[in-house]
């Protein structure tokens, strides 16, 4: 059994009359530890997927299990402990609270946790230092640039030490620079074990991901192998 | 980090959403205090007001042997009573409990004599509380000052054909009629009114007393506890209460009372609509944060605790600013409406439980629809906005 099976996945949406189908029937396994990249034009049903995958959008039809859990046979309260526990959702656009610290912005998902105030402070210090952000800790974040924002959004992810990371257009307002950087955490995370999903339309950072599937009209129309020379060898199931 | 500070930071960081939230509470409450506060002085103002016009409290003595009707009440004859009134019957009615609730004392001595072959009621009184007491009596002349003065009802003067400033003769001593009294339509103007010492003394009847007329209102306690204050401390007289003149100072008294009631429901209503927009157009300005919180893993019930904690901290702040307000706001407005520039205002220190609890009350009552509604917001909403 694949880590993520997604079963005939169907998303629609009622626009006046018409029905749209954001994600149209979509299988696909995803293993532990994968890096995956979702590519596709804006509206192909990339983000869609990823929010759905994320337990926060309910599909219309299908299955989402992960680590044998049936997603959407959850209740809502334990749809968010499974959040908690096993995703780190990284966005376009950083998403971050702007009234708190970058301190308290990556303490966030720790606010319903059981750790006391020194364990917070402890876990979320390692965490900036890990991103190179530990000196600015007490900011705001209009203070930050936008990779440093970036790389708070990261930190937050990682604070709960989930298993899987999606991560919707994370480099969309950055430079290449920055972009690679950030590209360059997503490939540590995946060597010390996570499994990553990356929306992006960015085509160059294909050679981040060992996984590449393009998405056109909430269909999934191309599903790759990595190269040959990363040496992983994966499954890949399409009900097409 | 808990989820109070994140609250707790939202409110310190947008300071003008707070402000405007903040400042709608604080004066509604305020104005409540106030009303409170200007209720209760009104009330109090008008009471005592209320309680030096006419009597609401008549003690007689205890006796079967009735001679004669005075003012609705018949008061026994002298030749008869088994038990009377005395002089020191005053002094013990100021002893008991309620005692700052009554405003006057008024005894009255009743004697039945014949003057230039006519029989008339002479009541001896203590002058200064009958005119307290009486205050639609008109006195033509001067009111009497002295022991020789005298003052006649109208019709008394008439039957016994006098004229202001004659001397007649009662009991063998010479009193000069100092007033006369404008017709009132009652006893009164059939009666020879003169100091009580005097009639005391001219009649023989040291100390003694027909009746007393007492004026006492208790507008935040019954009027009964005094009668059953008094028929304690009196044990041989009839205490009767005047249940028709107490309810109409009692109407008059609740008037405002009421009326401020009405206001305050209206400022609940609008302080609740206040805080209702202001949260409720928060939540939606706040999709986006909202839907950060679903995304790492935040329960319903955490967003609702989060929204609702906020609009509780800025409540609790605006109840204590409120009641500080109201106070302040009060010292003006109390001698405006009481016309009474040295009244003093009775505060009540409860009131600040009440300030906080009724700001607390509204906060909860116009933010839980909000807050639910952030907890009902759907992910995709949030997550489009993102």
């Amino acid at each position: 059994m694949s880590f993520i099976e997604i079963k005939n996945l169907v998303k629609e949406y009622q626009t006046g009359t018409e029905k749209v189908y954001a994600v149209n029937d979509v299988s696909l396994n995803i293993e532990e530890n994968d890096f995956v990249m979702l590519f596709g034009q804006s509206g192909s049903g990339k983000s869609t997927l990823l929010t759905i995958l994320g337990g926060l959008n309910k599909p219309t039809s299908g299955e989402i299990i992960v680590d044998e859990i049936n997603l959407y046979k959850l209740n809502s309260k334990q749809r968010s402990d499974f959040r908690r526990e096993y995703i780190g959702f990284i966005f376009q656009n950083f998403q971050l609270i702007p009234y708190l610290t970058v301190e308290e912005n990556v303490m966030l998902p720790l606010a319903i946790a059981e750790y006391t105030k020194t364990e917070q402070k402890e876990i979320v210090f390692s965490l900036l230092t890990k991103v190179k952000l530990a000196d600015k800790s007490k900011r705001l974040i209009n203070e930050l640039s936008g990779g440093e924002q970036q790389r708070v959004a990261i930190a937050r992810a990682l604070v709960n030490d989930p298993l899987i990371f999606l991560a919707d257009e994370p480099t969309g307002d950055l430079d290449s620079k920055t972009s690679n950087s950030i590209m360059n955490i997503f490939t540590e995370l995946n060597n010390e074990g996570k499994t990553i999903v990356v929306v992006t339309h960015n085509k160059e950072f294909i050679k981040y991901a060992n996984r590449r599937i393009e998405l056109s009209d909430g269909k999934i129309i191309k599903a790759d192998y990595m190269p040959i020379e990363m040496e992983i060898v994966h499954s890949i199931h399409l009900n097409e | 980090m808990k989820l109070y500070n994140i609250s707790l930071q939202s409110i310190r960081r947008k300071k003008a959403k707070t402000f405007f939230l903040l400042t709608g509470l604080m004066l509604s409450v305020s104005s409540v205090v106030m009303l409170f506060i200007v209720s209760k002085n009104v009330n109090s103002n008008v009471a005592s007001l209320l309680d030096e016009f006419g009597a609401n409290i008549i003690i007689t003595p205890k006796s079967d042997e009735l001679s004669f009707n005075y003012a609705g009440i018949s008061v026994n004859s002298t030749t008869y009573e088994l038990y009377e009134l005395k002089n020191d019957d005053i002094d013990k009615i100021r002893t008991i409990k309620n005692s700052k609730n009554i405003s006057l004392i008024a005894p009255k001595l009743f004697v039945l004599e014949e003057i230039n072959d006519k029989k008339i009621i002479i009541a001896g009184i203590d002058m200064k509380e009958e005119l307290r007491l009486k205050k639609w009596w008109k006195i033509y002349g001067k009111i009497p000052s002295s022991d020789n003065e005298i003052l006649f009802g109208s019709k008394a003067m008439e039957k016994l054909s006098v004229r202001l400033k004659d001397t007649i003769q009662v009991a063998n001593h010479n009193f000069i009629i100092a007033g006369i009294l404008e017709e009132t339509g009652s006893q009164d103007d059939a009666v020879i009114f003169m100091p009580i010492k005097i009639v005391q003394q001219i009649f023989n009847k040291k100390d003694k007393i027909s009746l007393i007329e007492v004026a006492a209102l208790c507008y935040d306690c019954p009027i009964e506890e005094i009668v059953r204050q008094t028929s304690k401390v009196l044990p041989n007289a009839n205490v009767t209460p005047i249940k028709q003149t107490i309810e109409s100072k009692m109407t008059a008294v609740h008037r405002f009372e009421h009326f401020s009631f009405g206001i305050s429901a209206v400022i609940l209503i609008i302080s609740m609509l206040i805080v209702f927009t202001n949260v409720n157009a928060s939540v939606s300005e706040r999709t986006k944060e909202i839907g950060i919180f679903q995304a790492v893993g935040f329960r319903r019930t955490h967003i609702m605790k989060i929204i609702l904690l906020e609009v509780l901290i800025v409540s609790l702040f605006a109840g204590l600013l409120g009641f500080i307000l109201g106070i302040i706001g009060s010292k003006f407005i109390v001698p405006l409406l009481t016309m009474d520039d040295i009244i003093k205002i009775n505060y009540e220190f409860g009131l600040i439980f009440f300030s906080v609890g009724f700001s607390l009350l509204v906060g909860l009552l116009a933010g839980i629809y909000p807050a639910f509604r952030a907890t009902q917001l759907d992910p995709t909403t949030a997550f489009r906005a993102l």
